[in-house]
Parts: structure tokens; C-alpha cells; sequence
């Protein structure tokens, strides 16, 4: 009995229960994982999957439970203890030196040494680079060992990843949503990838909320919500909605009600745009395309082809190098940040901590961000701190804001979807004409994503122009009335929503031309 | 990890809530650093008792056994004013560029350059006490503020970080006013700048009172003041919001529409005035003269004393009247003791490491109640459960 079980499952953990201050991340959690199989755990942000790898990993212990690996209980205590275990984990965000080679990263912490003149310790590169060759071979994961991570794209690094966990002879593959970051055809490769892998006799534990990866690859489901164990699923027999109404514990919609479109003047109109990134190079080419009152104008791309430039140098904080923004019929392309809010722009920034709030403020000084030089808030230029508070407590209110401490937490201690969601009601509450918004829904779970969006639909029902930046095709299809496909800082097509299908917008994406200006 | 509880919760207890921290964690600093004192002075000998005892009756907090002819613990306690009025511009220097994320470690140079220009400009002339010492102090303003906004320009304009502005600076101001000190302004005796007229001195010195002289610092009221403006600036006003904000993310403010160059240049130009005023207060008040080669070490420990008092305006006040107790007192503790006089360096500095510790001690006060907070919510068994969505624990 003892030796068959120790056959069937790699990795048992009994009743694990983790505490976070104030937060239970683990409630009683038991999962069982057999040898060779893709063992999905599916969740919400904050269900505590990632919690829960990281204690198999060996970077928190659990408060109680045990974990037990290949049928000996063993201690996890840390990263290296679960390497010697084979154990290996790809993290959301990598962990390279970015000025190192691909197979310099391989290697570091394990490095092959040998011995000049017999005498002096140095690292074998040779022998370094013959054996991630080896290794990228046999699993098909393509690199080339002498790039350097900062100038490998963000599929590759992912495979850098990969191979470091193979490198160490790792049996059980952890991978913490190892999709976030890929485009629609990179998930296919990595899928594939994971696929060879299980063929090579490894076991896959992924972690991830997108529930037609788990129902591509893996075998069995575990699903948790709000920190607890709520079923475990063979995958074949289980539906995707039956999957992510056990996610969000509550029936969900995928579907966004979306009325007729009702478009109005010209809102915004964007004339041979080019930015230059901070370096001067060209990150947005001769871009052009206007956006009409209740329209929802979006952009999709891969990560990194000109997005975040393009929606910084229309909201008015990068200096265009070329071309021309109308706001309302008005030229604002000269103008400052504050004009440009002013005239009536609202901005949802991509990177929400670094831009969009300022983290060691309250919630309610966070709130009146774009607003407190103005009366009420200020007069003379001395501030009324009662009116920051009776703001933030409307906001808090008619936005849904939770907060520990209400106005007065401090909202590094809030949660990413709270924090998102202080952002766009700050930006929606100026009433602007003209809504960016810039990867809006990233890394939020979907109650959150299902608010947000719900939340565009009405601004574009109130008449609002609204420019979608997106890397989540899904979201695009979803809201956009029109699509542009941005790609190399050039938008390569603009069309209705209706007229396109993803397959398509995906193909513009990688950089095939429309077929107009073939 | 339960088991680190306890002694978490007894230092929880005392220390008080966040707000509470602001004083009771520098205060934790100064008790662990005078502990770590006493065992110094019992290494070399001495009582630390005695010479604790001798530094408050140095700076005429306590009375001393016996005083020179014209001389009590008054006239004590005032040239201990005499003393703080330039340290507490100097640390309200620092404070309000910490505030705007900025370290302003040049406010030593800014200092000589305000004293310098407001002696050969002002000290050396003619001019009536009416007239000689606003005029002083303009001139500690405004050469402070050019050589601030000097800084906060490089910064802005030319991304020339400003600690490395400042401190070259601080070279460039200290051989330059040496060059002309020694060619036009020697005192042959002394080898210091000649003496500025006591017209224009900031400190009423040997001033008789009844049966006492004593040095009146006039500056002393002008800091007070600045404190409490500085204080109002940073608390209510749109300027200090957007100050705080360039301070702690410059990204976001930018993104708020703030113009954050324009408040980088503000915040070192406010620095630098304060700065002024302390190198006024110092040259042309506790001092009469400059010593050329030599950078006064006043604007470097204000850079501690801003830290000890948590860089806000009412803590620098309270952190540099400490400070300047112990530098103070220091020259009394010597005689009347016969320890060295640099143990009171050695004080100054332990209190000001135990102070940059009070951010980890704060940490480990944070972390116990949260754990506690925690505890009890299990204990009553309120399922958190909805936290552990709102809070993000897997992210």
C-alpha cells in the first residue's frame, strides 16, 4: 500500500494552513499530486495559489500541515533545500541578471568549475554553454546561450527560466502563471513546451487564472477560493464554466452587455504621431486615428510596440517628437500634463504603483489626486483636509473602494484591485471627455476585471471617447467598437470591432500588414 | 514564529500606535543610545552618571557647583541657545529637502557662502544695528536660496544628481572664500576673517543684565517661527502636498500633473535659504569671524539631527536642542569630569545610529500587531476569509 502510494503521488500536501497578517492565504488546503502529470491550480488573484506553490518551494513554511515529497515527509526551508528535492519553480516575475548571457544565468549558484594550471578555481563556461545546448535541444526550449537576458524578448527569458529548472535536475516543475506575460502564439509554444516536458516524465504544477490553458494541458484541476480547497477536477470532464463559477464562487458572466454603439463628434483626433523613447529612439511611428464620442477606440499589440509611449504622449507626459493631438477640435499636442487633464483628459496609466498612485499617501489624498489644487479643496493655496475626506468617502462609496481604514489607509496596504479600482474611479469622477485607459484589468481576478469593464461600457454609455490600450485580446474583442493593431510603433490596421476576427487582430499583431497596404 | 511574540508585544505596548511612534521610537533611540553610552564611559573608566550629570550642567540645565564672576546657569542655558538657533536652521534645511526626496548634503557650504558674502558685505561696513542685521539675515536668505536653486537647477535641468552637486560645491565655496579671506579679510592674529561689527553680529553678546552678561541669540525666534511656517507649509498647504508627493513617487506626481522639476528647484531653494540662515546665525551670531580652510561640521550633523526627528519640523526642533545639549555641555564635561571631550561625539553618534534603527524598530512594531491582530480575529473565529481577497495574499 505504503509502495504504491509512494508511486502514485509525487507530492502530497496535508491540511496546509499559512497566515499573512490579517489575511489566511492557506485555510486547511490538501492537495495530492501524482507522478507525470500537468496538476493545474486555478484561482482568483488572492485565492492563494501562488501562497501555497511558495511553500512547496520552500520560501514560507506553513503555519501547520505537513508536505510530503515522493512519500517522506520532509522540511521545505527554504529555495535551495527544495532544489536538492527537485523541485523548481518559474516565477510571474523572473529572477535573471539582466546583464549576464542566457547561459551565465543557467548556470549561476551551480556553476561547473575548473581549474586553471591545475590551480586556480574558475567557472567552466564551456562546458556551461555545451550543456544548456543540450538541454534546450532536448525539450525543443530554442536559446541562444550567448545573448545577453537584456536584449532576449520576454518568451525567451521565460525559456531561460525553464531551462535553469532543468539545468538543476529538477522533477517537479512550478509554474506561477507563466502566461501573464506572453502573446496568443507564445502561449501556444509554451503550452507545447510544457507538453514535451510532461512527455520527458517531469511533473507540471501550473498555477494560473485562465481557465482554456488548464483545459489545453493539464489532467487534473485543483480550484481554490479565497483560500481554500474547493474541488479538485479531472479537466476532460469538467466544463470551463462549471470551472470558473467554483473560481469566483458565484455564477459568472464572460460575456460583457455591451448596447449599440451611439457615436457622437469627434473627440479626439491623434495626426502622424512619432515618440521617441527616453533613449531618442522611435518607439511610435507616424501613428494617426481619431476617436468619436461614445466610442470605444482600442489598441492592441504585444507587449512593448509603442502602447505605452502612444497613450503617455497623448495624455500630454511625453513631448511628441512629430505630429499633432486635437482635444475637442483644440491643439493640446504642446501642452503640459496638467493641460492636457484639464482640457479634459482622463488617465489610467499602465504601471497603476509607479504612476497612477502615490503609495505612501492615503487613500483620500490619493483620490483627490488630479483635483486637490482646486476648490474646494484647496483656496489660496492652503488645503481643506475635511474636503479630502468627505471626497474620498463618496468615492469609497460609489466605486466600491475596500479599504482597511477607509480614506485614511495607506494604500500600499491595499490590494491590486482595490488600488485599480481607486484609480479609474479618481479618473472616471473628473468627468473628462476623453478616458485612456492602459491595461486596465491586468493582473486583476475576474470580479474585479467583470467591475472595471463594466465600468468602460458605462463611460462609453455617457458619450465618454474611450482609447482601450490592451494586451488581453480577449478584453479587446469584448469592449472595442474599433480595433487598431499597433506593431513596431506603426498602427498596421484600423477596423470595426465586427469586422475582425482574434485570429486576425493576433496575425496584425505579430506584424502582418493589412491587406490594404500590401 | 509565534514564539517571537512576546517580546514584540511589550515594546508594542510602550511604543504606542503609528502616530504615537513619531515620538516614542526616537525617544527608544536616545534611552538604548545613553545605555550604550553608559558602557563606554564604564570602559574608560568613568561614571556615567557624573558625566551625563555634567553635560546638562554644561549647557545650564542643571546648575554647576560654582561660576565665574558674571556667570550663571542662565548665561549657560543661553549660549546653549546661542548654539542651537544655526543647528536648527541647518536640520530644518535637510528636513525639507528629505521631505522632497532630496539630500541636501551641501547646507555646511551654503552656510559659509551666506556668511561669508553677509560679513564682507554687511559685517565690515559701517552700517547701524537697525539697518546691518535684516539686512544680514537678507543676505543669509538670499546667497542660501542662489546657491539652493543653483542645485535644484543642475538637478532639473541637467540630471546632475544633487548630493554630488552639493558636495563639489561645497568645495568651490569653502576655497573660494578661503582664497579671498586670506588675501582681503585676515586678521593677523587670529589667521580668521577680521571680526564684523557688532551691529551686525545676530547675537547680542556680553550683554548686561543686572549683575550677568550674557549672549543673547536673536536668531533663535526667527528658527521657532520657521518651524512652525515650515510645518504649516508641509501639513496644509498645495505646495507642501506637492512637495511630499515629488518626494516620495516623482512618477506619479508627474503623471498627477504636478510640474516636478519646478518643486525639485522649490525644495532646494527653500533648503538653501534655511541653510543661509543658519551660516548667518553661526558666522555673524555664535561667531564673529570665519575660519578659512575649514567647513563647519554643523551642516552634517543637521543631516542626523533631521533623521532623529523623523524630518519633520517640530521633531528637528526637539532633536537639535538634544543634540546641541551634548556638544554644548561637552567643553564643561571635560573639565569637570576628565573625560575626553570626544566622548561627546561618541553620544552624538550613537544616538544617531540608534535613531536610523527606529525604521527597522518600527518594522518589528508593525509586524507584532498585525500578528496580534490577526491572532484575535482567528480567536473569535471571524473567518477572514474576505480579506484574504481583499488583501492579496498570493500575489
Amino acid at each position: 500500500m505504503d509502495d504504491q502510494r509512494q508511486e502514485e503521488y509525487i507530492v502530497e500536501m496535508r491540511h496546509i494552513t499559512k497566515r499573512f497578517p490579517g489575511v489566511v492565504a492557506n485555510d486547511d488546503v490538501s492537495i495530492s499530486i501524482r507522478k507525470g502529470e500537468i496538476f493545474a491550480l486555478l484561482g482568483e488573484n488572492g485565492a492563494g495559489k501562488s501562497t501555497l506553490m511558495s511553500m512547496l518551494f520552500g520560501m514560507y513554511e506553513p503555519d501547520e500541515g505537513e508536505i510530503i515529497i515522493r512519500g517522506k515527509p520532509e522540511r521545505v526551508g527554504s529555495p535551495s533545500m527544495a532544489t536538492r528535492l527537485n523541485i523548481g519553480m518559474v516565477h510571474q516575475h523572473f529572477k535573471l541578471v539582466s546583464n549576464y548571457t542566457v547561459a551565465e544565468n543557467i548556470i549561476l549558484g551551480v556553476e561547473p568549475k575548473k581549474r586553471a594550471l591545475g590551480l586556480l578555481p574558475q567557472v567552466d563556461i564551456a562546458q556551461a554553454r555545451r550543456r544548456v545546448s543540450e538541454l534546450s535541444r532536448k525539450y525543443g526550449l530554442e536559446v541562444d546561450p550567448d545573448q545577453l537576458i537584456e536584449d532576449a524578448n520576454v518568451s525567451t527569458q521565460q525559456r531561460v527560466e525553464i531551462l535553469k529548472m532543468l539545468y538543476r535536475e529538477a522533477e517537479i516543475l512550478i509554474f506561477d502563471e507563466p502566461t501573464a506575460v506572453l502573446t496568443p502564439q507564445e502561449i501556444q509554444f509554451l503550452l507545447q513546451i510544457i507538453r514535451e516536458l510532461q512527455k520527458g516524465g517531469k511533473t507540471i504544477i501550473l498555477i494560473t487564472h485562465k481557465l482554456e490553458e488548464i483545459k489545453q494541458v493539464a489532467d487534473r484541476c485543483a480550484v481554490l477560493c479565497r483560500g481554500r480547497l474547493v474541488d479538485v477536477l479531472e479537466v476532460a470532464e469538467a466544463s470551463t464554466k462549471a470551472m470558473a463559477n467554483l473560481m469566483v464562487g458565484r455564477e459568472v458572466s464572460f460575456q460583457r452587455e455591451k448596447p449599440a454603439p451611439d457615436f457622437g463628434a469627434e473627440v479626439l483626433r491623434v495626426e502622424r504621431l512619432c515618440v521617441n523613447n527616453s533613449d531618442g529612439f522611435p518607439v511610435v511611428k507616424d501613428v494617426s486615428f481619431a476617436i468619436r464620442a461614445g466610442e470605444i477606440f482600442a489598441i492592441a499589440g504585444v507587449s512593448g510596440n509603442g502602447q505605452t509611449e502612444l497613450a503617455d504622449a497623448v495624455a500630454g507626459v511625453l513631448r511628441p517628437a512629430g505630429g499633432r493631438v486635437w482635444l475637442n477640435g483644440r491643439d493640446i499636442t504642446a501642452a503640459s500634463v496638467r493641460a492636457h487633464a484639464l482640457a479634459g483628459i482622463s488617465y489610467i496609466p499602465e504601471d497603476r504603483q509607479s504612476c497612477g498612485l502615490i503609495l505612501d499617501f492615503d487613500l483620500a489624498e490619493n483620490l483627490a489626486l488630479k483635483r486637490y489644487y482646486q476648490p474646494p479643496f484647496c483656496k489660496q493655496g492652503v488645503l481643506d483636509h475635511q474636503q479630502f475626506v468627505a471626497y474620498g468617502e463618496r468615492l469609497i462609496e460609489e466605486y466600491d473602494i475596500r479599504s482597511g481604514q477607509g480614506g485614511r489607509t495607506v494604500v500600499r496596504s491595499m490590494s491590486g484591485g482595490n488600488q485599480q479600482k481607486a484609480i479609474v474611479a479618481r479618473e472616471i469622477d473628473l468627468g473628462s471627455p476623453l478616458m485612456i485607459f492602459v491595461q486596465p484589468t491586468r493582473g486583476l481576478d475576474i470580479g474585479a476585471i467583470e467591475n472595471i469593464q463594466n465600468q468602460i461600457i458605462a463611460e462609453r454609455g455617457k458619450g465618454r471617447a474611450v482609447l482601450l490600450i490592451s494586451l488581453e485580446l480577449d478584453e479587446i474583442m469584448s469592449l472595442a467598437d474599433t480595433i487598431g493593431v499597433i506593431y513596431n510603433g506603426q498602427l498596421q490596421s484600423i477596423a470595426p470591432a465586427d469586422s475582425l476576427t482574434a485570429l486576425q487582430v493576433g496575425e496584425f499583431m505579430m506584424g502582418v500588414k493589412s491587406d490594404e497596404e500590401k | 514564529m509565534k514564539k517571537n511574540n512576546a517580546p514584540f508585544s511589550v515594546t508594542r505596548n510602550l511604543l504606542g500606535n503609528e502616530k504615537r511612534q513619531a515620538v516614542t521610537i526616537p525617544l527608544l533611540a536616545i534611552l538604548l543610545s545613553l545605555i550604550a553610552v553608559s558602557v563606554v564611559i564604564l570602559a574608560v573608566g568613568n561614571d556615567p552618571l557624573a558625566v551625563f550629570k555634567s553635560l546638562l550642567q554644561g549647557s545650564g540645565l542643571l546648575p554647576k557647583a560654582s561660576y565665574a564672576a558674571k556667570k550663571s546657569m542662565l548665561t549657560d542655558f543661553l549660549s546653549l541657545l546661542n548654539a542651537l538657533t544655526p543647528m536648527l536652521f541647518a536640520a530644518l534645511a535637510v528636513a525639507i529637502a528629505f521631505k522632497a526626496g532630496l539630500f541636501n548634503i551641501g547646507v555646511s557650504g551654503q552656510m559659509l557662502a551666506a556668511g561669508f558674502v553677509a560679513s564682507i558685505v554687511i559685517g565690515y561696513s559701517a552700517l547701524g544695528p537697525w539697518l546691518a542685521k535684516p539686512l544680514v539675515i537678507l543676505i543669509g536668505l538670499t546667497v542660501g536660496g542662489a546657491v539652493g536653486l543653483l542645485i535644484g537647477f543642475l538637478k532639473h535641468r541637467f540630471n546632475i544628481n544633487e548630493v554630488v552637486s552639493s558636495i563639489m560645491l561645497n568645495y568651490i565655496i569653502l576655497y573660494v572664500s578661503t582664497f579671498f579671506i586670506n588675501t582681503n579679510f585676515v586678521d593677523p592674529v587670529s589667521r580668521q576673517s577680521r571680526y564684523i561689527s557688532s551691529a551686525s553680529r545676530l547675537t547680542l553678546t556680553d550683554l548686561a543684565v543686572g549683575e550677568l552678561k550674557m549672549d543673547i541669540p536673536l536668531g533663535l525666534l526667527l528658527a521657532l517661527l520657521t518651524a512652525l511656517a515650515l510645518k504649516f507649509l508641509l501639513d496644509k498647504t498645495k505646495t507642501g502636498y506637492e512637495l511630499k508627493a515629488v518626494g516620495v513617487n516623482r512618477k506619479a506626481a508627474k503623471y498627477a500633473g504636478m510640474a516636478v522639476g519646478r518643486n525639485i528647484m522649490l525644495a532646494m531653494f527653500i533648503s538653501g535659504m534655511l541653510a543661509g540662515l543658519a551660516g548667518v546665525t553661526y558666522y555673524l551670531g555664535f561667531y564673529s569671524s570665519i575660519q578659512p580652510r575649514v567647513l563647519t561640521s554643523v551642516g552634517f550633523d543637521a543631516i542626523a539631527v533631521s533623521l532623529l526627528g523623523n524630518s519633520s519640523p517640530i521633531g528637528v526642533i526637539f532633536a537639535s536642542f538634544l543634540i546641541s545639549v551634548v556638544t554644548k555641555g561637552s567643553t564643561y564635561m571635560s573639565s569637570a569630569v576628565g573625560v575626553e571631550q570626544e566622548i561627546a561625539s561618541v553620544i552624538v553618534g550613537l544616538i544617531l545610529l540608534f535613531s536610523a534603527c527606529g525604521v527597522y524598530i518600527r518594522y518589528l512594531t508593525a509586524r507584532s500587531r498585525d500578528r496580534l491582530r490577526e491572532q484575535t480575529a482567528t480567536a473569535e473565529g471571524a473567518a477572514p476569509a474576505a480579506a484574504v481577497s481583499e488583501k492579496g495574499g498570493d500575489e
